[in-house]
């Protein structure tokens, strides 16, 4: 029995340190461990009244058509109203317009602004305005508006649940946590083209079968 | 046989002289100027220390409400104002974070990535300074200075040299801590 007790408080007393080290291990750990690197992301600013429609309508988009939305995903999103102190400080002295939707670099470089009338008036547009815009830093080429379409031949994706209440008042969802960069945006219609190769190809070719024609009916008849 | 190649010449030569302007790479402006300090928070959003109701200061909450606005969360910053106040430590700051379901990163092990990664992605941090007693908001660190916004003087940005910032840090529990939000845009280039 000497002996059991004895077990006991030898255990007892190994044991409490490692317990000890274990909780303050636990108490000592970092609780957010995967800090976003999102230096590159860009900035996507809609500034407006909050109480004027094309700016609220705007906001929407944003929320309801794929392609802005996941454009917003990939960036760092600001919905700016006029009555903030963000506004007055940041946006007043170099806003052209309200309600004003700017694309930014991760530098601040503007990549695309419009205000006011100079928007467009669908979403579709807003996108396709903006991913000009993009193209343009790339150094890519416009996608052809009657190319458009051949982005989604499939079924295209549905328009997510709809925003809340029209409140501007609470924050704003937080946006995911992720290592961003410059967004991507759909490039697709580059892939259905022939190679530049084939192209110059049929070309050298096609221009010298009508010289040779238009030789022939010339010369020919000499 | 001659005049069949200069012709041929001819139309590929003439061929592609349309210029597409979009084809043009863009040159932007190769040197973009940073904005100084990168955080820069509007004045009228800097939150100035006050005494809480146990007569203590509540400069980590002026802090964290000044990095909120910042980084959009007007509303939990209001919140937050009303709500808390007087010194904090970092466990207890931890547990109202958590009861708040705020998104936010800290250390306290002075660990200077935390506060370049803080920096580097525009949102800012919380540190400790004066031996721990105090905290103000970094609003800044490049490879030579870092700049301060303290919320006793929230008027001015104090620039101390970089590695005099990482030892009063270091000296002071290492602790710095942020929201984790979208910061706002940077002014255009």
């Amino acid at each position: 029995m000497k002996r059991l007790l004895l077990a006991l408080c030898a255990l007892c007393l190994f044991a409490a340190p490692c317990f000890a080290d274990a909780t303050y291990g636990v108490l000592a750990e970092e609780r957010v461990i995967n800090l976003p690197n999102d230096q590159g992301k860009w900035y996507v600013s809609v500034v407006g009244n909050a109480q004027d429609a094309q700016y609220q309508t705007i906001l929407k988009w944003f929320n309801t058509n794929p392609s802005l939305r996941k454009l917003k995903n990939q960036v760092h999103f600001n919905a700016v109203t006029t009555d903030t102190m963000i506004y007055r400080d940041r946006y007043s002295m170099n806003v052209k317009g309200l309600p004003t939707v700017r694309m930014q670099n991760n530098q601040g470089v503007v990549i695309y602004e419009a205000a006011g009338k100079n928007l467009p008036f669908t979403p579709e547009g807003l996108y396709a305005a903006m991913a000009d815009g993009f193209n343009k830093v790339q150094g890519i080429r416009p996608i052809l508006p009657w190319r458009r379409n051949h982005v989604c031949p499939g079924p295209c994706p549905q328009p997510g649940p709809g925003p809340g209440p029209d409140d501007p008042t609470p924050d704003p969802e937080p946006q995911p946590i992720d290592d961003g960069n410059a967004p991507v945006i759909d490039q697709p219609v580059e892939a259905g083209l022939p190679p530049l190769w084939l192209m110059l190809l049929v070309l050298i070719v096609s221009a010298g079968a009508g010289v040779a024609v238009q030789w022939k009916e010339t010369y020919a008849k000499k | 046989m001659r005049h069949w190649l200069l012709a041929l010449l001819l139309c590929v030569s003439l061929t592609g002289c349309e210029i597409n302007q979009s084809t043009i790479p863009f040159f932007g402006p190769s040197v973009v100027e940073q904005e100084r300090p990168v955080v820069n928070i509007p004045l009228a959003l800097r939150q100035r220390n006050w005494v809480g109701n146990q007569r203590e200061g509540s400069c980590v909450h002026a802090t964290m409400i000044s990095l909120m606005r910042w980084q959009g969360r007007m509303n939990l910053a209001n919140h937050w104002r009303q709500t808390y106040g007087n010194g904090e430590w970092p466990d207890g700051l931890s547990a109202k974070f958590d009861r708040e379901k705020v998104r936010y990163a800290y250390t306290e092990k002075g660990d200077v990535k935390f506060i370049e990664w803080a920096c580097r992605t525009r949102r800012g941090c919380g540190i400790t300074v004066m031996g721990g007693a105090h905290m103000v908001a970094l609003v800044h660190l490049d490879a030579k200075w870092a700049g301060l916004l303290d919320n006793n003087n929230v008027s001015k940005i104090k620039w101390v040299p970089r590695e005099m910032l990482i030892a009063e840090w270091k000296a002071s529990y290492g602790w710095a801590v942020t929201p984790v939000y979208t910061p706002a845009a940077p002014l255009p280039q």
